[in-house]
């Protein structure tokens, strides 16, 4: 390593940059509108160089970590020279480096003088982006166009003017364009006040100082990943993860990775994986490329920076026409969370076996549930997304699991609203909303429970329900030893006595007054043989009905 | 007549009196962390005599006395709280350890999960529910409470958290469980949800009534027995409690309200630099605290300390109104260190008292901030804690060599480094502080505590823009006096949801004269003087999730457009944090907020009468001959 830097200054400028997109985050987790936005934090702010490596990443939705690289590649490939300051671009087409279609993704670029050195960018989840069915969660969905309008890239701000032609054609695709314009100006804040923090470090220590400082961050961060790759046994390692179905009477849906560890280096092959699928599930390649940064992000060191240095080591192979890297037009809205979770699952399985101190269970499935009905009070239309009754984490060498933390791809970053507000706000009763006993798959170190969720619809007129996951059929994954969580089971208890079972991938089912909805999520994933788990824990555990002997207490 | 402030921290208990022309006496006893009024006792002792004066002459011209206190504070931390039961509405027991589904240290899959204050065994639900807008929707079931008392009685808790689903707008069900708790536990610690924290939102409320039924016996006794000391000793005044919020409260209020005296301690500090800023008329300052492992920020805007509802402790959300003290990983004893990638990193690992940083000479090696202040000259070894100890140079430069080496640098690059690092984070920890507020720290003067902020002050304004740092010759008596100065402050708060566009202008009105009628009572308990009301609402854009602060101060509450001036004065104060704001949406408020506040009558201000700390001997002066990269204002 030539150290072109004094690594003093290297260590100021890489604080400075991870306090950039930290701030950046805080900027907009206070200024967005949308629920999903302030307070399911489902955005990510970074910074990428010239060369769109990602030098900095705000931690919030881990599977957003290294996706911002694909998108400013192409940004900056579509618009080459003409890019001017002031600017600000637009893009959501997975097929252009997005994820899915909710996610927009906001870039500015940062000048020194005549050139483009840097980008701020802020992807964000937005409630709507058009398509058959609100929200972009569209099941039955058999191409992207029935998942909502796509945006190749897109100059929406022409050196400070904002195009307000465009701006207004795209709200207008959407089914809130208030809402869609308060989110998008949270975005475009939080870029623009980056690229002033970005230009003072410029100007405080000079862009040729900077830069060089970059290489320095870059490089640390891949010898700090490489030297925990290097203690582990070379070999070929191999693991699988199952999706339960595609929606479209495909079951058991495989991805299968084959890890090649050699040296400090890792070898990621998924081009044994199933075929691409008829309905959503498919993955984007960025997406793709995230959930496995995202599975090695989870096996190095947490306090390694997430940037373009520490993901050098790997080499990803996968196959276009395969669930992780679909054919352009494929629909692909579940991907973030599925097929996103079972890709990060197949590695962590893979290399469990070569780091198994650091592996830890499986984390749940996403299982969301949106309700469109009627409010009898104001005699308004309301949609309300179920983000309660979040399944159990996986147990790992450090200890159990936490309950209700959530999903591989948000790994407790995701806040459910106050059960009080949405009682306040919406014609619905939570009747129960307590940890699921037993859900847990039990191990050395057992995962974390689920949520046992009894909601009462308190309309006054019919109301529909659209699902959209997996893990009705799949509990969350056992490591090293440790077994598997029960999985979901959601029930809608009609008014009239009958019980119907939800699948995870349904429109329009109808639900009428006084029916309710029986939500049972997963636990998390065991970690280690069971039988190493200590009698005081599971005494702890009895007296805590983490576990009990009979089901559904 | 005197007032005297007792500021009781890890070490030394400190306590000064002003009298009435503005002298000032201090003086400083050793803490007693077993028992803290014994800490505080010896320091009345120590004060007496340095007036020269028996303790009871001194006690009998006081007329007040104002407290801070860390017992609630080292409860939580150290888990040393009371055995508590809570009481939930049947189907949600398990709110407080849900934690809204977040957890902490987003890529530490391997994190344990953390122990919740009550544990699942002790959370019992009990058959009752109200519904949002307060209306019975199962009546409290007395089979079902008494079945949870025998568990809790069996289970001998000391101490009871009640807190039921919608309380905040009816508390019948919580009421009468406290009678029955009463009848059958007789002598337990109660804490109802609806008296501790009345508003919307479970999460919030459960956990901080959990936390106040935690530390309220510890508290209570501690605070009683103090009490009871000064009476003895011939104190017949109001001993009153300096409160997470910054204002002051009588003992009962005190206990009762205990999760509110979690913040007590630094409460005082913010005081200071509050009364501070007011003698140099610097309206808008960030005090900050550098302690060892590490610093205090707050904030001073327009003269009044930034309130925040979303503050917690030791991982316990707590969310009564407190001062907005955001709290960073880095001191004086943060280790240096070069991680496997070459770079050198300062944090969060703190050398702490033992071994403390090498300098100390106990047998530390590795490199902490003081070490290089130290070897940069900023520190006189022969005259540290103004000449009571002194450092060792040697273990410092040797222990900055080796860190050099690693670095392939000299020894002052090093210790450099090292302070342009902590400069950096401390930097961007107000940074971030003011961007959550709003503000613009460049508009802001510094001000620092703590015995190392001075040293790092001014690299830290340079970063920030920063025009103006303020040093405090002798903080602690800054923080006592600014105690002193500080008012009786009741809040009040009750939730109200509703559209700004749909709420009755009148129901509001009553909300809020109903709000100052309870805090003027409270208030005349302690005081007969002059009273200020505030008023201000929590509130939000339909569907966002965090309500921002609104003053409504000003306002003409008799206007018939009421609600349209409370919505115009949201989107301004929304438009001023977060540059913009939507018009045409309606704004919800969300909770009605009053403070009553009782001012005493200001203290005189005057130069210290007796001894000051010792700095610089005369003589002597520091060879500052290297410099600081990027030309630091520092004049050696």
């Amino acid at each position: 390593m030539t150290l072109s830097v004094d690594p003093i200054t290297v260590s100021v400028v890489q604080h400075r940059l991870t306090a950039i997109v930290a701030e950046m985050g805080e900027a907009m987790l206070r200024t967005s509108y949308s629920q999903i936005l302030n307070s399911s934090r489902d955005f990510s702010t970074g910074i990428c160089d010239v060369q769109c490596r990602l030098v900095a990443q705000a931690e919030h939705i881990p599977i957003h970590v290294g996706a911002l690289s694909y998108a400013a590649e192409s940004v900056s490939g579509y618009f080459g020279d003409t890019v001017k300051p002031g600017d600000v671009y637009l893009l959501n087409d997975p097929y252009f480096g997005g994820s899915h279609l909710p996610d927009v993704t906001a870039f500015v670029p940062v000048f020194a003088g005549e050139k483009v050195v840097f980008w701020t960018i802020n992807r964000a989840h937005h409630s709507d982006i058009g398509g058959a069915t609100h929200g972009a969660y569209n099941p039955t969905a058999t191409t992207i166009f029935q998942e909502g309008l796509r945006i190749p890239p897109l100059k929406l701000y022409d050196q400070g003017e904002v195009r307000q032609d465009l701006l207004d054609m795209i709200a207008t695709n959407t089914r809130h364009p208030r809402d869609f314009k308060g989110d998008l100006a949270a975005q475009i804040g939080s870029v623009r006040g980056g690229e002033r923090r970005v230009l003072a470090l410029i100007e405080e220590f000079g862009a040729e100082t900077v830069m060089a400082s970059i290489e320095t961050i870059l490089d640390s961060a891949e010898q700090q990943a490489r030297a925990v790759i290097t203690a582990w046994p070379n070999g070929v390692y191999k693991g699988e993860a199952v999706l339960d179905d595609d929606g479209h009477g495909e079951i058991d849906v495989t991805i299968r990775a084959t890890v090649t560890k050699s040296g400090s280096d890792l070898t990621i092959d998924l081009t044994e994986s199933d075929p691409q699928s008829k309905g959503f599930l498919n993955s984007s390649y960025a997406n793709m490329r995230s959930a496995v940064a995202m599975a090695i992000a989870y096996l190095i060191d947490p306090e390694t920076p997430k940037n373009h240095g520490s993901l050098r080591p790997i080499t990803v192979k996968a196959k276009r026409g395969t669930i992780v890297y679909s054919e352009d037009g494929a629909p692909v809205t579940m991907c973030t969370s599925h097929c996103s979770n079972e890709i990060c699952e197949a590695i962590i399985v893979a290399l469990s076996e070569a780091c198994p101190e650091r592996a830890m269970g499986g984390w749940g499935r996403r299982f969301r549930v949106a309700i469109q009905g009627e409010n009898p009070e104001s005699g308004r239309s309301f949609i309300w997304h179920m983000f309660h009754a979040r399944p159990g984490a996986g147990g790992s060498s450090g200890g159990d699991g936490w309950h209700n933390a959530g999903e591989w791809h948000s790994a407790g970053g995701l806040k459910f609203g106050s059960v009080e507000l949405a009682e306040a706000r919406f014609p619905l009763h939570f009747r129960k909303h307590e940890f699921r006993p037993n859900s847990a798959g039990d191990g050395e170190y057992r995962g974390g429970n689920g949520v046992e969720l009894e909601l009462v619809m308190e309309t006054e007129t019919p109301s529909v329900v659209n699902t959209a996951g997996d893990g009705n059929r799949h509990g969350s994954r056992g490591m090293v030893g440790g077994e598997d969580s029960k999985p979901h089971h959601y029930e809608l208890h009609r008014a009239d006595g009958s019980v119907r079972e939800l699948q995870t991938k349904e429109i329009l089912i109808p639900v009428a007054p006084g029916d309710t909805f029986v939500i049972h999520s997963a636990g998390g994933g065991g970690w280690g043989n069971p039988t190493k788990r200590t009698a005081e824990a599971r005494a702890l555990d009895a007296l805590n009905q983490i576990t009990t002997s009979v089901d559904g207490a | 007549m005197i007032r005297i402030g007792i500021d009781v921290g890890g070490t030394f208990t400190d306590i000064v009196a002003v009298a009435e022309d503005g002298t000032v006496t201090f003086a400083k006893a050793t803490s007693t962390p077993q028992d803290p009024s014994i800490g505080v006792m010896d320091a009345v002792n120590r004060l007496a005599e340095e007036m020269a004066v028996d303790v009871p002459a001194l006690l009998a011209q006081t007329e007040r006395v104002v407290h801070g206190t860390t017992v609630a504070t080292n409860a939580l931390l150290e888990r040393k709280g009371a055995k508590v039961g809570l009481l939930t509405t049947e189907g949600h027991r398990d709110v407080l350890e849900m934690r809204e589904g977040l957890k902490d240290e987003r890529y530490n899959m391997r994190l344990a999960a953390p122990d919740a204050l009550v544990p699942r065994h002790l959370r019992l639900g009990v058959a009752e529910r109200m519904r949002a807008e307060g209306v019975v929707h199962a009546p409290l079931d007395l089979t079902s409470l008494d079945a949870a008392i025998d568990t809790l009685k069996a289970a001998e808790v000391t101490s009871v958290a009640v807190c039921y689903l919608h309380s905040y707008k009816n508390s019948t069900h919580e009421k009468a469980t406290r009678t029955r708790l009463e009848e059958r536990m007789p002598g337990v610690s109660i804490s109802l949800s609806s008296e501790v924290f009345p508003e919307i939102k479970e999460y919030e409320r459960v956990s901080t009534t959990v936390v106040n039924a935690y530390v309220r016996p510890i508290v209570g006794r501690y605070l009683h027995k103090l009490g009871e000391r000064l009476k003895d000793t011939g104190y017949d005044g109001p001993v009153l409690i300096i409160l997470s919020h910054g204002g002051v409260a009588p003992i009962d209020e005190a206990v009762r309200l205990a999760a509110a005296t979690v913040l007590s301690g630094p409460a005082g500090g913010v005081a200071g630099a509050r009364h501070g800023a007011a003698l140099i008329g610097a309206e808008n300052l960030v005090p900050f605290d550098m302690g060892g492992t590490s610093t205090d920020i707050s904030m001073i805007v327009d003269g009044e300390p930034a309130l925040s509802t979303t503050r917690g402790i030791a991982g316990q959300r707590i969310a009564l109104q407190s001062l907005d003290i955001a709290s960073i990983a880095s001191g004086g004893g943060s280790i240096a260190s070069v991680d496997s990638g070459g770079i050198l990193r300062v944090g969060p690992e703190s050398a702490g008292a033992m071994p403390g940083p090498a300098c100390y000479g106990n047998g530390g090696t590795e490199v902490a901030v003081t070490d290089a202040s130290v070897v940069l000259g900023f520190l006189n070894p022969a005259n540290f804690l103004g000449g009571r100890a002194t450092l060792d140079q040697a273990a410092a430069e040797a222990a900055l060599d080796r860190l050099a080496g690693r670095l392939s640098v000299e020894r002052a690059e090093a210790a450099e480094g090292v302070h342009r690092v902590i400069n950096t984070h401390m930097a961007e920890g107000i940074r971030l502080v003011s961007v959550r507020r709003g503000v613009d720290p460049r508009r802001f003067a510094l001000l620092s505590f703590g015995g190392a902020a001075g040293i790092h002050i001014t690299d830290i304004a340079r970063q920030l823009e920063v025009r103006r740092v303020v040093v405090p010759r002798t903080a602690a008596v800054l923080s006592a006096w600014g105690m002193l100065a500080t008012d009786l402050r009741y809040e009040v708060s009750r939730t109200h949801v509703g559209d700004t566009g749909s709420l009755e202008a009148e129901e509001v009105r009553t909300i809020y004269a109903e709000m100052e009628q309870e805090g003027r009572r409270r208030l005349a308990d302690a005081f007969d003087g002059p009273v200020t009301v505030r008023h201000s609402a929590d509130m939000r854009y339909g569907e966002q999730i965090y309500e921002i602060d609104v003053p409504l101060d000003g306002i003409d509450f008799a206007r018939t457009d009421l609600m349209a001036e409370v919505a115009t004065r949201f989107h301004a104060r929304h438009e001023e944090l977060f540059t913009y704001s939507l018009p045409d949406q309606d704004a919800v408020l969300v909770n009605a907020r009053l403070a009553t506040i009782g001012e005493f009558a200001e203290l005189a201000a005057r130069a210290l009468s007796r001894r000051a700390g010792r700095g610089c001997l005369p003589g002597q002066s520091a060879d500052l001959s290297w410099r600081l990269a990027g030309g630091a204002g520092l004049q050696p």
